[in-house]
C-alpha cells in the first residue's frame, strides 16, 4: 500500500487541502474583525474567477494580468458587500451598542441572503453551467518530477499560498492599515478612542479579505477548468469548517487544519472509496473538537 | 378563558377551515404545498428548540431529518410496518441517534458547537448516500406505502393533510408547554447565561442533552411524514442546504417562538410557491425577503428573542477573547 | 444576447398563440405540463429542454396537424429540489388542461413527481430519467432514453472487443452512476474481463486526482466513465494532467459538444455512444439541428434531442387519443402503443410489457476535437 501511489495520493491530497486554505485565509480575516461567518464569500470566489474569465475571453492578457483583474472586481466585490450587507446593520454607533455588538451579528443571515441573490443572478446571466476557459489558460500542465506527476497549478497554489499567508502577516504586522485591522479586531471601542476610523477600517479588511478570495477563485477555476456560479459553496463550506478547527484565532491554524481535511480526503479515497472522503474529513472535525473544544490553535476557553 | 378561545380557533382554523378553503379552491396542489409546510413547520419547531430556546445553533438539522425518514422508509417497506408505528419508531431511534451524536459534542459552546454540528449533518448524509447496501445509497427508496388504516381511510391529499396538521399540532403543543414552563425556563437560563445557570443549581448539560433529544424526535417523526406523504425519498432531499433553510425559517419567523417558526415555515415554502409565475426570478425575490426581513425585523416575524443575542453569543466568542486572532499573536 | 432574443421570440410566440386563440373562438387548447429545473444548479439542462420542446410544439402548432386545436406548453421550474418537484405534480395534476406531462430532469426528482402522477393517473413522460425502478412506479410512467441495461453491455462488449481485458471503472455516485456502473460492470464480467476498480465519486467533486491515482495503481487497460459532460470533461483533463494513457469508454451522457470546449484536447481519443449524431445527414435530423440552430444560436446536443423527441412522441400520443378530446387515460394508451417512432434520436417504440424504450445507439469518438461516427 506505501508505494509511489501513496506518495502521489498525499500529494493530491496537498494540493485540494491547499484550495481550502486558500479560501479559508480571506474568510479568516474578515470573521477576526467583523466575528461574523461570511457566508458570502464563496461569491466572492465566484465573482474573482468570472471576472477573470471575462477577462481572458475579452482581452486574452497574460496571467498576470488576469490576476489583477481578478484582485480588481474581488475588491469592489469586497467594498460593496460591505455597504450592502453588513453596513447597515451597524446603525447604532453609540457606546451601549457598540459594546453589544449585537447589531453587527444579523449580517451572518444578510450575507447569506446576499449569497443567494448575487449566485442567482449570476445563474441568470452566465447560465448555471461550466464555462467554457480557453485551454491554454488552465493550470493544468503535467509536470513530471520522478514518477509523481503535478500540475503547474499546483505550485501556483502552493506559491500563491505562501505569498498570501506572508503578505498578510506583513501587512498586519507592519502597515498602518494592517495594525488598525488589528486593533479593531482587539477593542473597536478602544481603537475608536484613539483615533482610528473603524469603518474605513471594516471597510479595508472587507476588501483585503475579498481579493484574497477573488484570486483564490480565479486561480482554483483555472486550476479545476470549472469555474460556474455554485463554485464557491462546497469550498466555502470546507473553508469555515478548517477555520472553527484551526481555532478562529489564527489564519495558520485554519491553514493547517485546511491541508489536514484535504489529506483526509485524498488517504480516503485510497484506502477505502472517494464517496467517504467528507465522512472522514468530518470525524476530523468532530473528533477534533472533542478533544479540543475550542479547535487545535485556539487559545484556552474564553467566556461568551 | 381567552386562552381557550385563542386554542379553539386555531384548532377550528388548522381542522376545519384551512382543508375547506383548500378543497374549495379545488386543489390537491394547495394540499400538497400545505403538507409541505406542515413537515417543515415541525422541523422548524423543533429547531427553534435546540437554537431559539436553549440556545445552541444547530447547522445539522437535516442530518436528523433524514435518519427519521430513512428508518420510516425502511421500516415500511422491508416490514411493512403501518404508519402509526414507524412513526413514533422514527422518533425514537432519531432521538436515540441524537443523543449519541450529541453527547460527545455538548461541552461545546458557541460556534464550535454549530460547527460539530455541521459536520455530524454531513457524515449523516454521507452515510447516507455511500453506505448503498442498507439505504440503497443515491438510489433512494421508492414506494413507500402512504398513510392509511384499513377500513378506515386510505392514502389520499386529505389523509396527509390531516395527519401532518394533528402531528404539527401534537408537536407545537408539547414543544410549547416545554417552552412555556419552568423547564423552559430553565432552557433560557442555559441560553442566557451556561455556567450561571449551573451556578443556580441546573444541570446544564442534562438540559442541553434533553432539548437534543426532544427536537431530535420531532425532527425523526417530520422525516418520517416527509418519507409517508412522499412516497419516494433519496440522500438529496437531506444535504447542508436544508439545515440551512430551516435556519432561515427561524430566523425570519423569529427565534425562540413557535407560532414564529410555523410562519418562517409559510414565508419561505410558499413564496417560492406564489412566485411560480415570475419564473426563473424567484429565488431572487426569496433572497431579498430573507434580507430585507432581517434589515427591518431584527427579531423575526413574531421573536421573541432577539435574533441577534442568540447569534452574538454563538459568534460572539472570538471577539471577546484576550488571545486575539492570529495575525496578533 | 441569446437570452434576450430567446426572450423575443418567446414573447412573439405567446402573442401569436393570443392572436389565434382571438381569431377563432372555438379553438381548442390542449396543454402539455413541462416540469425541469429552470434554476439552480442544473438549469443549464432545464434550459435547453425548454428550448428543445417549444421548438417541437411550435412546428406541431403550425403543421396544422390538428385543426381546431392548440397545443399549449406550461412550465414549471422544479429547481432540481424533490419538495418542489412534487408541488409541482400536485399542480399539473389539478390543471384539468393538462393531458400528458414531460420531465423532470433528475430521477430523483422524476422518482418523487412520478409517484404523484401515479397517483392523479396522468401520464409522465421523462426524457432524461434512468433509474432503474422509474417505469415501475405505475404504469403512467415512460421514458425516452435507455436504460443502462441496455447501453452499459454494449458498451462493455465494444471496450472488450478492442482489446481491453481490465478495465477500472468510474461513476458518479448517484441513481443514473450507480445503475451506469453496474451494468457495464455486469457486462464487463459476462465476457469474461475483469474489472480492476470501482470507483463513485460524489456528486460536486471537482477533484478527480485522487481516484485517478487509485486507478493507475491498478493498471486497467481502458477505464469507464459514467458521468455527466461537465464532471467527465475535468475527469479527461486531469486523467492526462497525471499522465494516464488508457483509452477511456463512455456512455452517450458525454455527448455534448461542451465536453470538446471544456476538455481541449484532452476529449481526443474518447469512445462513446449516443442516439443522437448532429452531423446526420437523415432529413428530419438536419431539419431539427436546422431549425434549432437558426433559433437559439446553437446546435443541438444529447439532451436538446431527447427533450424534442420527448414531446414529439407525446405530441403523437395527443393526436392518437383524439386531439381535442384527448383524455388523461387515452393519452396514456396511446404513449403506450408508441410504437416506431421515428425521432431525432433514433427510431423509438416503448416495449409492450415493461415500457422500457428501445433505441439504437452509434458508435462514437472523439477525434481532433470532433465527435466522429466509427465502427
Amino acid at each position: 500500500m506505501f508505494d509511489v501511489f501513496f506518495v502521489q495520493q498525499l500529494v493530491n491530497g496537498l494540493s485540494i487541502g491547499l484550495i481550502y486554505a486558500l479560501m479559508a485565509i480571506g474568510f479568516t480575516l474578515i470573521f477576526g474583525v467583523l466575528n461574523v461567518v461570511n457566508f458570502a464569500h464563496g461569491e466572492v470566489y465566484m465573482i474573482g474567477a468570472f471576472a477573470g474569465l471575462l477577462a481572458i475571453t475579452q482581452l486574452a492578457p497574460p496571467l498576470f494580468a488576469v490576476i489583477l483583474v481578478a484582485l480588481a472586481f474581488g475588491a469592489l466585490a469586497g467594498f460593496g458587500l460591505e455597504r450592502i450587507a453588513f453596513r447597515p446593520f451597524r446603525r447604532f454607533r453609540d457606546e451601549a451598542s457598540l459594546k453589544s455588538k449585537a447589531i453587527r451579528e444579523a449580517t451572518l443571515l444578510s450575507s447569506l441572503a446576499v449569497s443567494i441573490i448575487v449566485r442567482e443572478l449570476a445563474e441568470k446571466i452566465f447560465g448555471s453551467n461550466m464555462q467554457s476557459i480557453p485551454q491554454e489558460y488552465l493550470l493544468l500542465k503535467p509536470i513530471e518530477i520522478g514518477p509523481l506527476s503535478f500540475a503547474n497549478g499546483q505550485f501556483l497554489i502552493f506559491g500563491l499560498s505562501i505569498v498570501m499567508l506572508g503578505g498578510l502577516q506583513w501587512l498586519l504586522k507592519h502597515t498602518r492599515v494592517g495594525l488598525s485591522i488589528r486593533a479593531v479586531a482587539n477593542n473597536p471601542m478602544g481603537a475608536a478612542y484613539v483615533g482610528i476610523n473603524t469603518e474605513r477600517t471594516i471597510i479595508a479588511t472587507f476588501v483585503i479579505g475579498s481579493t484574497l478570495g477573488a484570486i483564490a477563485g480565479l486561480i482554483v477555476g483555472l486550476y479545476q477548468g470549472a469555474i460556474f456560479p455554485a463554485m464557491g459553496f462546497a469550498p466555502g463550506v470546507k473553508a469555515f469548517v478548517a477555520m472553527v478547527m484551526g481555532g478562529l484565532s489564527s489564519i495558520g491554524g485554519a491553514v493547517v487544519c485546511a491541508l489536514i481535511l484535504g489529506m483526509a480526503e485524498a488517504i480516503t479515497t485510497s484506502f477505502f472509496a472517494q464517496g467517504w472522503g467528507d465522512l472522514v474529513a468530518y470525524l476530523f472535525l468532530v473528533i477534533t473538537l472533542v478533544f479540543f473544544p475550542t479547535g487545535l490553535f485556539g487559545g484556552g476557553r474564553e467566556r461568551v | 378563558m381567552r386562552r381557550l378561545i385563542s386554542i379553539s380557533i386555531l384548532l377550528l382554523a388548522v381542522l376545519l377551515v384551512l382543508p375547506g378553503v383548500l378543497s374549495a379552491v379545488g386543489g390537491g396542489y394547495w394540499f400538497r404545498v400545505t403538507t409541505t409546510i406542515g413537515v417543515f413547520s415541525i422541523l422548524t419547531m423543533s429547531a427553534n428548540l435546540i437554537t431559539g430556546t436553549t440556545g445552541l445553533m444547530s447547522l445539522g438539522h437535516a442530518g436528523f431529518y433524514g435518519i427519521g425518514a430513512y428508518t420510516t422508509a425502511l421500516l415500511a417497506t422491508k416490514l411493512h410496518w403501518p404508519f402509526f408505528l414507524t412513526l413514533p419508531v422514527a422518533g425514537v431511534v432519531t432521538a436515540v441517534f441524537g443523543i449519541l451524536l450529541a453527547l460527545p459534542t455538548m461541552r461545546l459552546i458557541g460556534i464550535y458547537f454549530a460547527v460539530a454540528t455541521l459536520g455530524l449533518g454531513e457524515i449523516i448524509h454521507v452515510t447516507l448516500l455511500n453506505w448503498v447496501d442498507f439505504t440503497r445509497g443515491p438510489m433512494g427508496i421508492s414506494a413507500i406505502p402512504g398513510i392509511s388504516l384499513d377500513g378506515l381511510f386510505s392514502a389520499s391529499d386529505i389523509t396527509n393533510y390531516y395527519a401532518v396538521a394533528i402531528i404539527a399540532l401534537l408537536a407545537a403543543l408539547v414543544l410549547g408547554r416545554l417552552t412555556h414552563s419552568y423547564y423552559g425556563n430553565a432552557l433560557r437560563a442555559v441560553r442566557e447565561d451556561d455556567q450561571c445557570a449551573a451556578s443556580m443549581g441546573l444541570n446544564v448539560v442534562g438540559l442541553k442533552i434533553q432539548s437534543f433529544a426532544f427536537a431530535c424526535f420531532f425532527a425523526g417523526v417530520a422525516g418520517g411524514l416527509w418519507a409517508h406523504t412522499t412516497g419516494y425519498i433519496s440522500p438529496g432531499d437531506f444535504r447542508f442546504s436544508e439545515s440551512i433553510l430551516i435556519l432561515a425559517m427561524m430566523v425570519v419567523g423569529g427565534l425562540g417562538s413557535i407560532p414564529g417558526a410555523v410562519l418562517g415555515a409559510v414565508i419561505l415554502l410558499g413564496l417560492p410557491e406564489v412566485l411560480r409565475p415570475i419564473g426563473d426570478y424567484r429565488m431572487i425575490v426569496v433572497g431579498a425577503v430573507m434580507f430585507f426581513s432581517i434589515l427591518f425585523l431584527p427579531r423575526g416575524l413574531l421573536g421573541e428573542t432577539s435574533v441577534l443575542s442568540v447569534v452574538r453569543r454563538q459568534f460572539g466568542l472570538a471577539w471577546d477573547r484576550t488571545l486575539n486572532l492570529g495575525w496578533r499573536q | 444576447m441569446m437570452r434576450f432574443k430567446q426572450c423575443k421570440t418567446l414573447l412573439t410566440t405567446v402573442c401569436l398563440v393570443a392572436l389565434s386563440c382571438g381569431a377563432s373562438a372555438q379553438n381548442k387548447t390542449v396543454a402539455i405540463g413541462y416540469q425541469a429545473p429552470l434554476s439552480g444548479e442544473n438549469a443549464q439542462y432545464g434550459t435547453v429542454f425548454r428550448n428543445s420542446a417549444t421548438l417541437a410544439v411550435d412546428e406541431f402548432n403550425k403543421s396544422g396537424r390538428l385543426p381546431g386545436v392548440t397545443i399549449q406548453l406550461k412550465f414549471e421550474d422544479s429547481k432540481s429540489d424533490a419538495k418542489e418537484g412534487v408541488n409541482i405534480a400536485r399542480k399539473f395534476s389539478d390543471d384539468a388542461s393538462i393531458v400528458g406531462v414531460i420531465g423532470d430532469f433528475n430521477s430523483t426528482v422524476s422518482m418523487a413527481a412520478g409517484q404523484v402522477y401515479a397517483q392523479t393517473k396522468v401520464p409522465q413522460l421523462s426524457q432524461t430519467a434512468s433509474h432503474p425502478d422509474y417505469v415501475k412506479i405505475s404504469e403512467y410512467q415512460f421514458r425516452n432514453i435507455n436504460t443502462q441495461a441496455y447501453e452499459g453491455p454494449l458498451i462493455a462488449k465494444w471496450a472488450f472487443d478492442s482489446g481491453a481485458k481490465k478495465v477500472a471503472v468510474i461513476a458518479i455516485q448517484n441513481d443514473w452512476g450507480q445503475s451506469a456502473a453496474g451494468n457495464f460492470v455486469q457486462g464487463f464480467k459476462a465476457l469474461g474481463g475483469t474489472v480492476t476498480e470501482t470507483e463513485f465519486f460524489n456528486p460536486g467533486t471537482r477533484d478527480f486526482r485522487s481516484i485517478l491515482t487509485k486507478i493507475a495503481r491498478s493498471q486497467p487497460d481502458a477505464i469507464f466513465v459514467g458521468a455527466f459532460y461537465e464532471d467527465g470533461s475535468a475527469f479527461l483533463q486531469q486523467k492526462v494532467q497525471m499522465g494516464l494513457k488508457q483509452p477511456v469508454f463512455a456512455t452517450s451522457s458525454l455527448y455534448e459538444k461542451k465536453l470538446l470546449e471544456l476538455a481541449g484536447p484532452a476529449a481526443n481519443g474518447v469512445y462513446l455512444t449516443s442516439t443522437f449524431v448532429v452531423e446526420s445527414t437523415e432529413p428530419h435530423v438536419a431539419a431539427f439541428v436546422k431549425n434549432y440552430e437558426a433559433r437559439y444560436n446553437g446546435k443541438p446536443q444529447q439532451f436538446a434531442a431527447q427533450a424534442y423527441d420527448a414531446t414529439n412522441i407525446m405530441l403523437n400520443a395527443i393526436v392518437a387519443a383524439g386531439g381535442a378530446n384527448a383524455t388523461r387515460a387515452k393519452v396514456r394508451d396511446a404513449l403506450a402503443a408508441t410504437k416506431d417512432f421515428p425521432g431525432v434520436t433514433g427510431t423509438t417504440s416503448f416495449d409492450p410489457a415493461t415500457r422500457e424504450p428501445i433505441k439504437l445507439l452509434s458508435k462514437l469518438q472523439v477525434q481532433d476535437g470532433k465527435f466522429v461516427s466509427v465502427k
